[in-house]
This record gives structure tokens, C-alpha cells and sequence, in this order.
């Protein structure tokens, strides 16, 4: 039997949907039994005007099955594989091959893009089966190793080649993945802030979720948006995923190995964040898979929006619920925050006055903790550049992104070698057991952290930290082992000194 | 026969003359049931249709389309049920919808809506 098979979306995942139709007398009448009503009335239309434009007329009364029924499904994704089953039933068309469709259909019979191409094409390479794409859904899908893909341009192509009478163009493989693109902005356009660029380097290095703190017009959020120049290109695997999580959302993209750069505003929506919807989607944390998520004017977000971020950032995916059952999205980011340093905005500046009492300095300060905070790992001071500094800096260059980039990518390689045997890329992720016997810490560096320890009353997570983070700055120093330079520079990060 | 009826035979006869130009079978017209009546029925091919006639003179804004409401289908679609059952119909069948409209100019303009129960539940 040849079923005609549509997919639809279950997380990144596509699952395969069967599609019957049977044809019988009586009044002309379509039911499509498996689709919400509204999806129903629309595909109906479109599928009905396709089909007739090609001297195909749909007679009698059409019942339409999609399998599994109680999968949620999206009508613009089944509308060709709808026409096709319909087409094949009016013995239009046959075809000897198990075969997926997808497709929107315009009513002239044109096809238009759809979301979710690259899972279809996973799913049809795992069951070997052919995969019928709109063209312009082409170039994502020719990245899928070993799929048998076919673009498509209007419903007619499609019935002639069914007939023998035309040839339909094969996508072809290209794993190449785009040209990188120079990221902007580039490191070497940001003036001064050496402390801070030091700091994102190290947060680069190690994948270590890292706080900006100035004030107005610092540069915390261009130094934000620099942050993914100096992460390491995606590799195929990362870029593979990140295609996944595009496709899924419907976006056509570019296939370039820069990491995503998510900015989020403290007015968005859970939905918008966190994924979900009528036609359940992936949120920005999902699209920041792989890349930076950045949270700017950070004290502004509401509590809730906070916590459901946790989770996510705990397990690097995100699970979005509703009533038919629940979908996972990945959620791996580096996350970036900003905020200013007081209520005002000027604590600390070397100009303008803070205008904050001590007791809104502090309750701003509480709110600087909790179910986020307690996932970064390195606090940063970005302070305003004085006019005096600005001057003497002017016409000077400071490094470029792809300099830094070639630091922070051996230091990811030393990462990931040391790691291999657990499963860690990165030293931010470190099991605490690991922590403690395989850091390689200097017996002086030991030493000298256990006294520190005590006199600024480190807590344990503190450590572990301090620990974590100094085994990158080592690792950038190609060190093996971890000396009391490296934990010094370590503690500079923490979040008790970021305001003295 | 009042105006309005006369204009209406009118009409349809001239539906029929153009359906059996283009080749359709008619198998009957005027057809009456308790509560509705079909002005055409006839053969397209493999489908069975039942033609209503709407014949207009100009000045009507409403576009012929439209002319057919929800409350008339239903009817449409309950006489050409009977039709079917009582003539043993086991294939597909529709309904289409011809309007004849005579402008202003004496001009007479047929047009010819096919399925207009739109696929829908009836
Ligand atoms: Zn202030």
C-alpha cells in the first residue's frame, strides 16, 4: 500500500501522519476528520481551488482521515499531501513509491514554504522514505545528509511527474555550511573596557553565564551583542540543531556557523520566551540554543517570567505544556545579563550623581538574586568611560573579535579533550565531584584559596565558582595548572565585589 | 402569469439553451416537492446537477453570488436529496447556480456559479 504521508510537529521532532481519502456519491462535500475546524475550512478551500485549476475535479462526497487522530496537527503543512490523496483517489495520479508531502498550497496551485522541512526530512531519511518540499524550502533541507528530496514548485509539476510527463529536480546535498559572516558589532569597535572585555573572553572560554552592571550608555549591551563574535563557530552537529529549532519556527535562515544572538525585553510574553501558542512554536530561548540569550534592564523582568526561565537554564531544554500533551525544545545558552547598578543608574559613575537613599540601593541590590542570578557565573563591572579616557583613546584599536576568537576556541579544545570521558564541553558544566579531584589546582593556589575562603566568607557554591571559573582563565594561559594568579583574577568576578 | 413569474420562465429557459449547448443532458425542469422545487436538473458528465435559476433586472446590488442564502440552500439541498433518493442516484451530485441579469443597456449577462454548497456539511 502507498500511503500518501504528511508530518506534523512534535517538539523538533516530525512525526509521520497518514492521509486516507475516500471518495463516494451524494452531494460534493470534503470532511477532513483529524484537523481543528477552523484549519479545516481554510486547507478545504485552498486544496479544492489547486486541484481545479488542474482539470482535476473533486465530485461527490470526500472524507478525508489523518492518522494518528489524536495528534495536533496544522493544516498548511498537510494541504499537499491532502491534494495528493485526493488527486489519487480520483485515479489522477499514482505513484509506487511511499512518499511525504508537505506544503501549503496558494490557490492557484503554487506551493509556499512551510515550517518544520528539516525534522520532515530527518524523519523521511530514518524511514527511507522519498520527501516531496516546496522549493523555497530547498536550502535548509539540502544540509540533511542522505535524505531523497525533491523540490517542488506548484501542484502541477508535481502531478505531471506522477504521471511520467516531467521531471522534478532533486535536492542536492550541500553540507557546506554558509560563509561566517563578520559579526557586528566586532570587539575592536568598542573603546577601552578592557576589564570587561577580559571578562567576556573568559566567559567565551568556559561558557560561563556572565552579569553586566554599569550604567546608561556604559556599553553593557554592546559588549553583550559582541559576545557571540568571540564564541567559537557552531559545529556541524550544534549547526545541525540550531537548523532544527529555525525550521521548526518557520524561519529561512542563512546556514552560517555564527551563533544566534537572542535579545529579550522584560515586557515579552511567557509564550514568546518559553514557546508554546496555537500552533505551539519555540520561544527566544529555544532560538538561542547554542548561542547568547541576553536579558537586558534585568530588574525590570517579572518574577514570573524569572522562574520559568530556571528550569530551562538548568536542564538546557525547555518543556512547554498544553492539553494535548507536552512538547521539549533545547534550550542551551550562554546567558547575558544587564542591568545598572542602582535605581538611578549612577551609582559608581564618574561623572553624574546618584541620587539613590542607601535603602533603594539595597532592596535594588536583593533584587539582584534569586532563580537567575544564581546561574552566572561572572560579575562585571562596565563603567563609563570618563571624557578624559574617551580622548585618549580616540583613534586607538583594540583587538579584534577574530583575534580573541582563536583564544577562546584552543581553550574550548583543551575543554573539551580534558572532558571527553564525562561528557563536558565546557568547565561551566562541571559535576561537582569532578570539581574537587581533576582541576589540577597548584598546591599554593590551594592553599591560598582556602585562606581567602574564609576571610570573605565564600559559601560552597561560591567555590565551586571561584574553582570553575579559574580553570578557565588557566586554560586561556594554556596552563595545566590551576596558580593563585588564576584564582585571583577568579574572585574579582564574584558577585560581592562587582559594586565596590 | 404575473410579470415576475414570466420573467423567470424566461430566465430559465435561457439557462437550459446554454446548459445544452455545452453539452449537458437536461433530465428535468420545474420539478416540485413538499417544500422545495428544483428549477433544473441535468447531467454534467458523471455528475448529477440541480440548477437554480435566478433571473434579475438591473439595479440589484447585490451580487448574484449572494443571492442564494443559507435558508434556500438548505431547501436546494433537501429537494435535491429527495430527487436523488426517488430516482435511485448512487454517484455524485451538486448544485450550481445560474444568474441571468438584464442591464440597464437591455444587455443580457449569464454567469455560472458551480458548487454552491462550497463543500460544506449539509
Ligand atoms: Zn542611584
Amino acid at each position: 500500500m502507498n500511503a500518501v504521508l504528511g508530518v506534523t510537529l512534535k517538539g523538533v521532532d516530525a512525526i509521520k501522519v497518514e492521509v486516507e481519502v475516500e471518495i463516494t456519491g451524494g452531494l460534493f462535500a470534503i470532511s477532513i476528520v483529524g484537523l481543528p475546524d477552523a484549519a479545516v475550512r481554510e486547507s478545504k478551500e485552498r486544496v479544492r481551488a489547486a486541484l481545479r485549476t488542474l482539470g482535476i475535479p473533486i465530485r461527490g462526497r470526500v472524507a478525508v482521515n489523518l492518522a494518528p487522530a489524536d495528534l495536533p496537527k496544522e493544516g498548511a503543512l498537510l494541504d499537499l499531501p491532502i491534494a495528493v490523496g485526493m488527486a489519487k483517489s480520483t485515479g489522477a495520479l499514482r505513484f509506487s513509491r511511499p512518499s511525504v508531502f508537505m506544503g501549503e498550497l496558494a490557490l492557484d496551485g503554487r506551493l509556499r514554504a512551510v515550517r518544520g522541512a528539516v525534522p520532515a526530512a530527518i524523519m523521511a531519511r530514518e524511514k527511507g522514505l522519498d520527501l516531496f518540499i516546496p522549493e523555497d524550502n530547498a536550502h535548509e533541507v539540502s544540509l540533511v545528509h542522505g535524505v531523497n528530496a525533491f523540490k517542488v514548485p506548484d501542484l502541477r509539476s508535481l502531478i505531471d511527474y506522477f504521471r511520467g510527463d516531467l521531471e522534478l529536480q532533486r535536492v542536492k546535498n550541500d553540507f557546506k555550511a554558509d560563509q561566517q559572516k563578520k559579526i557586528e558589532p566586532d570587539f575592536s569597535d568598542i573603546k577601552g573596557q578592557a576589564a570587561a572585555k577580559r571578562a567576556l573572553e573568559i566567559a567565551a572560554a568556559g561558557h560561563h553565564n556572565v552579569l553586566l552592571i554599569g550604567s546608561p550608555g556604559s556599553g553593557k549591551t554592546l559588549l553583550a551583542r559582541a559576545l557571540r563574535g568571540i564564541l567559537p563557530p557552531l559545529s556541524d552537529e550544534e549547526l545541525m540543531e540550531v537548523m532544527l529549532v529555525r525550521s521548526t519556527v518557520g524561519i529561512s535562515s542563512s546556514r552560517g556557523r555564527e551563533r544566534p544572538f537572542r535579545p529579550i525585553h522584560h515586557t515579552a510574553s511567557a509564550v514568546a520566551i518559553c514557546g508554546g501558542g496555537t500552533n505551539l512554536r519555540p520561544g527566544e530561548i529555544s532560538m538561542a540554543h547554542r548561542g547568547v540569550l541576553f536579558l537586558d534592564e534585568f530588574t525590570e523582568f517579572r518574577r514570573d517570567l524569572l522562574e520559568s526561565l530556571r528550569q530551562p537554564l538548568e536542564d538546557g531544554e525547555i518543556v512547554v505544556s498544553r492539553s494535548a500533551g507536552s512538547v521539549t525544545y533545547p534550550a542551551q545558552v550562554l546567558l547575558a545579563v544587564a542591568c545598572n547598578p542602582c535605581p538611578c543608574g549612577w551609582f559608581g559613575d564618574p561623572v553624574e550623581q546618584c541620587r539613590c537613599s542607601s535603602n533603594d540601593i539595597e532592596r535594588y541590590q536583593k533584587k539582584l538574586s534569586g532563580p537567575i542570578l544564581d546561574r552566572i557565573d561572572l560579575y562585571v563591572p562596565v563603567p563609563r568611560l570618563t571624557p578624559e579616557e574617551l580622548l585618549s583613546l580616540e583613534g586607538k584599536c583594540g583587538e579584534s573579535s577574530e583575534a580573541i576568537r582563536e583564544r577562546v576556541c584552543r581553550a574550548r579544545s583543551l575543554q573539551l579533550e580534558r572532558w571527553s570521558d564525562i561528557g563536558s564541553g565546557s568547565n561551566s558544566e562541571l559535576p561537582e565531584k569532578i570539581l574537587r579531584t581533576r582541576l589540577g589546582l597548584s598546591r599554593e593556589a590551594r592553599s591560598f584559596l582556602g585562606s581567602v575562603a574564609g576571610t570573605l566568607k565564600l559559601s560552597g557554591r561560591g567555590i565551586s565558582r571561584v574553582l570553575k571559573v579559574s580553570r578557565t582563565i588557566a586554560d586561556l594561559d594554556s596552563s595545566v595548572e590551576i596558580s593563585t594568579a588564576h584564582i585571583s583574577e577568579a574572585l574579582a568576578y564574584r558577585q560581592t565585589g562587582f559594586l565596590s | 402569469m404575473a410579470d415576475h413569474l414570466l420573467l423567470g420562465k424566461w430566465g430559465e429557459d435561457l439557462a437550459e439553451k446554454k446548459l445544452m449547448d455545452q453539452g449537458w443532458k437536461i433530465l428535468g425542469r420545474n420539478i416540485s416537492f413538499k417544500g422545495g422545487e428544483l428549477d433544473i436538473v441535468a447531467r454534467d458528465e458523471k455528475e448529477l446537477v440541480m440548477v437554480e435559476v435566478r433571473t434579475r433586472t438591473f439595479g440589484k446590488i447585490m451580487p448574484p453570488e449572494c443571492s442564494v442564502g443559507p435558508d434556500k440552500l438548505r431547501k436546494l439541498v433537501r429537494a435535491g436529496k429527495y430527487y436523488v433518493l426517488k430516482n435511485k442516484w448512487e454517484g455524485p451530485w451538486r448544485i450550481d447556480l445560474i444568474a441571468i441579469t438584464v442591464e440597464e443597456n437591455e444587455n443580457v449577462r449569464i454567469e455560472h456559479f458551480p458548487d454552491i454548497t462550497y463543500g460544506g456539511a449539509y
